[in-house]
């Protein structure tokens, strides 16, 4: 008995190690692996640290506003109008973003994976009624009932925690698809043989489900989280670009707004957040293709 | 045919419950905001009682919730969209805009489906060559751009550095006009959100075509044609390709729905004078019935779209209409 428990944890382990061996050799896959971890180095430098308070309009008594970049060592990537820094804005933005990005998607694969697990295991009338929402969710203008939510918080409440509305906001309207998915493989894997093969040696509902059913299910909604993060992050940007955002909060897409504004007489205000967007962005989907690549060896040769 | 029909019947009638959800869910968000009486304070400050009571008795403030939802639905299904909190009706602010949002938004799927499905199939034919890489870095690129940032640095580049186009609106408000005459004058101003918006969304198609359709290629009944001995040509574009469209299609009815729903940014972007510019300028002043109105209605042309994706995936596979 104990002989074959060993056996079924080390190839259960293997399965992961396997994914990994074959990660590592995705180039693309890596270099999205190095992007995030050094926006997330970024971010905690910026929060941890903070050798310049976010928004600090410091420069305006020294006369350093307006300044192009690469001219000032003190301010590589410029100042704006006001005088804030434009490289530490970026920094600052990356707790902000990486925040947004990865707290709603978290909400998002919680429910998600909560409501496609059930509806998954009783199919049936739930089955159509968790089609039916997705439907709804597909319909609804996502963006622009955000937009609506973030402007009538930011009505409502105190400035500060806009951002943590935002990022529920973006959560609750973001689970449907993984709901959908999870379910779709539940029902897809419950019919494998060797779920049929672990349930007919014994084992009970709930070991089936996590041992067996829940891992092999972990690897759409893990690919399926990293370029969702993406997309959040892609949202958050033009939330904050559009001025529905929290301005007292650091975020890329405040400052490309503030940018936009002032765009024919200092393009780098817009331009160097907006790279910063589009590296931390790609990062996340190079990510996911990578691990889909990784998990999903069928696609591959 | 009979089945096509009865296809269709059902997918409007199933539209008809996700029509009222939408329609409660905006509701109920746009309410969530409070009194119209406040929001109108806020920019009006000396309102009469008189005003006063006018406004309560239009929205209907003294009611409960569920009675205003009624009335504003049927109002709604009346095609009547009621009164903006500032000026004016809130159709006539908002009539107006569906079509030059249109007429950015469907040149950009068309152009990017003609231009994106070739090169997916070419890309994923020849895998990992170096043709491929460039597509598929070239895309990977796209999708991780926010579409008005990249609209920004046209600005930055064909408006503001080589003055060759317009950056803001749909029209010169007065001449001299673009390139000679009025006509040239607007295609002076869609060029540059056109192409911008065009390139977002060709990125994801030529992504989702190429892995669909190297998934496609990789079947066995590609290979029995293969082994038939039929033209490579023919393979690809008759065989593998209509299998491998069919969930693009899906796709592309939901890009749709995200590119109205994007359009917001990039219409602020460009001042493209179109229901999303309309959308963020109503919600920035908290003009409710506006943005209301806007949401309903670009619910309803997603809605369309989402009706006429699967009446197209219907006619391509005909399992679906089961």
């Amino acid at each position: 008995m104990n002989s074959k428990e060993t056996q079924y944890t080390r190839r259960s382990a293997g399965q992961w190690a396997v994914a990994w061996r074959r990660f590592k050799k995705n180039k693309a896959g890596l270099a999205g692996l190095a992007i995030v971890a050094s926006f997330a180095v970024l971010a905690i430098y910026g929060l941890l640290l903070d050798p310049v308070p976010a928004r600090s309009f410091g420069c305006l008594y020294q006369g350093c506003t307006n300044l192009p970049p690469f001219v000032d060592s003190a301010h590589p990537l410029g100042t704006e109008n006001s005088g804030i820094d434009v490289w530490n804005e970026i920094i600052h933005g990356s707790a902000g973003d990486l925040y947004v990005g990865i707290g709603a998607t978290l909400i998002s694969v919680v429910i998600g994976l909560l409501v496609g697990a059930a509806a998954g295991y009783r199919s049936g009338v739930s089955g159509a009624v968790l089609l039916g929402l997705t439907q709804i969710f597909f319909v609804l203008p996502v963006l622009v009932i955000i937009l609506l939510f973030a402007k009538i918080f930011l009505f409502l409440v105190a400035q500060g925690l806009a951002l943590s509305l935002i990022v529920l906001t973006l959560g609750i309207f973001g689970w449907p698809l993984f709901a959908f998915i999870a379910r779709g493989e539940i029902l897809r894997i419950r019919e494998l043989e060797f779920v049929q093969a672990a349930k007919s040696l014994g084992a009970s509902g709930s070991r089936t489900l996590f041992r067996h059913i829940v891992p092999n299910l972990l690897s759409p909604i893990i690919v399926l989280s990293s370029l969702a993060v993406a997309a959040n992050i892609i949202t958050e940007v033009v939330i904050s670009f559009l001025g529905f955002g929290d301005p007292t909060t650091s975020t890329w897409g405040l400052i490309i707004q503030e940018g936009f504004d002032h765009i024919d007489s200092s393009w780098w205000v817009a331009f160097f957040p907006g790279i910063a967007v589009v590296i931390c962005v790609l990062g996340f989907n190079l990510l996911g293709d990578g691990l889909s690549d990784a998990l999903n060896p069928r696609l591959r040769e | 045919m009979g089945s096509l029909l009865n296809y269709i019947i059902r997918r409007i009638l199933f539209a008809i419950p996700v029509f009222l959800a939408v329609s409660i869910i905006t509701f109920l968000v746009t309410n969530a905001a409070g009194d119209p009486v406040q929001i109108v304070r806020l920019g009006i400050r000396n309102l009469n009682p008189a005003q006063l009571k006018a406004i309560q008795d239009y929205f209907h403030v003294n009611e409960p919730l569920y009675t205003r939802y009624f009335l504003w639905l049927a109002d709604l299904l009346r095609g009547n969209l009621g009164q903006s909190l500032y000026s004016g009706s809130v159709a006539g602010k908002v009539v107006p805009w569906i079509g030059s949002t249109l007429e950015l938004q469907i040149p950009a799927v068309l152009l990017a489906l003609a231009i994106g499905i070739p090169i997916g199939i070419y890309s994923a034919k020849r895998q990992y060559s170096k043709s491929d890489i460039a597509v598929t870095t070239t895309a990977i690129f796209g999708i991780s751009m926010p579409t008005f940032w990249l609209g920004i640095n046209a600005i930055l580049i064909f408006s503001l550095y080589l003055r060759w186009l317009p950056s803001f609106g749909a029209i010169s408000p007065y001449p001299p006009w673009w390139w000679g005459n009025i006509y040239t004058d607007q295609l002076a101003h869609i060029i540059m959100p056109l192409s911008v918006l065009t390139f977002v969304s060709l990125a994801a198609i030529v992504r989702l075509i190429r892995s669909s359709m190297l998934e496609t290629l990789r079947q066995d009944f590609v290979l029995a044609a293969r082994a038939s001995g039929i033209s490579d040509f023919k393979v690809t574009y008759k065989h593998a390709l209509k299998n491998a469209v069919t969930p693009v299609v899906t796709v592309v009815g939901l890009t749709f729905g995200t590119l109205l729903g994007g359009a917001p940014a990039l219409e602020t972007t460009f001042g493209w004078p179109g229901l999303g510019y309309e959308f963020v300028l109503s919600a920035t002043i908290l003009d409710l019935p506006v943005v209301l109105g806007i949401t309903m209605i670009i619910s309803a042309m997603v809605l369309a779209a989402n009706i006429v994706t699967d009446l197209v995936y219907a006619l391509m596979d005909p399992r679906v209409r089961l």
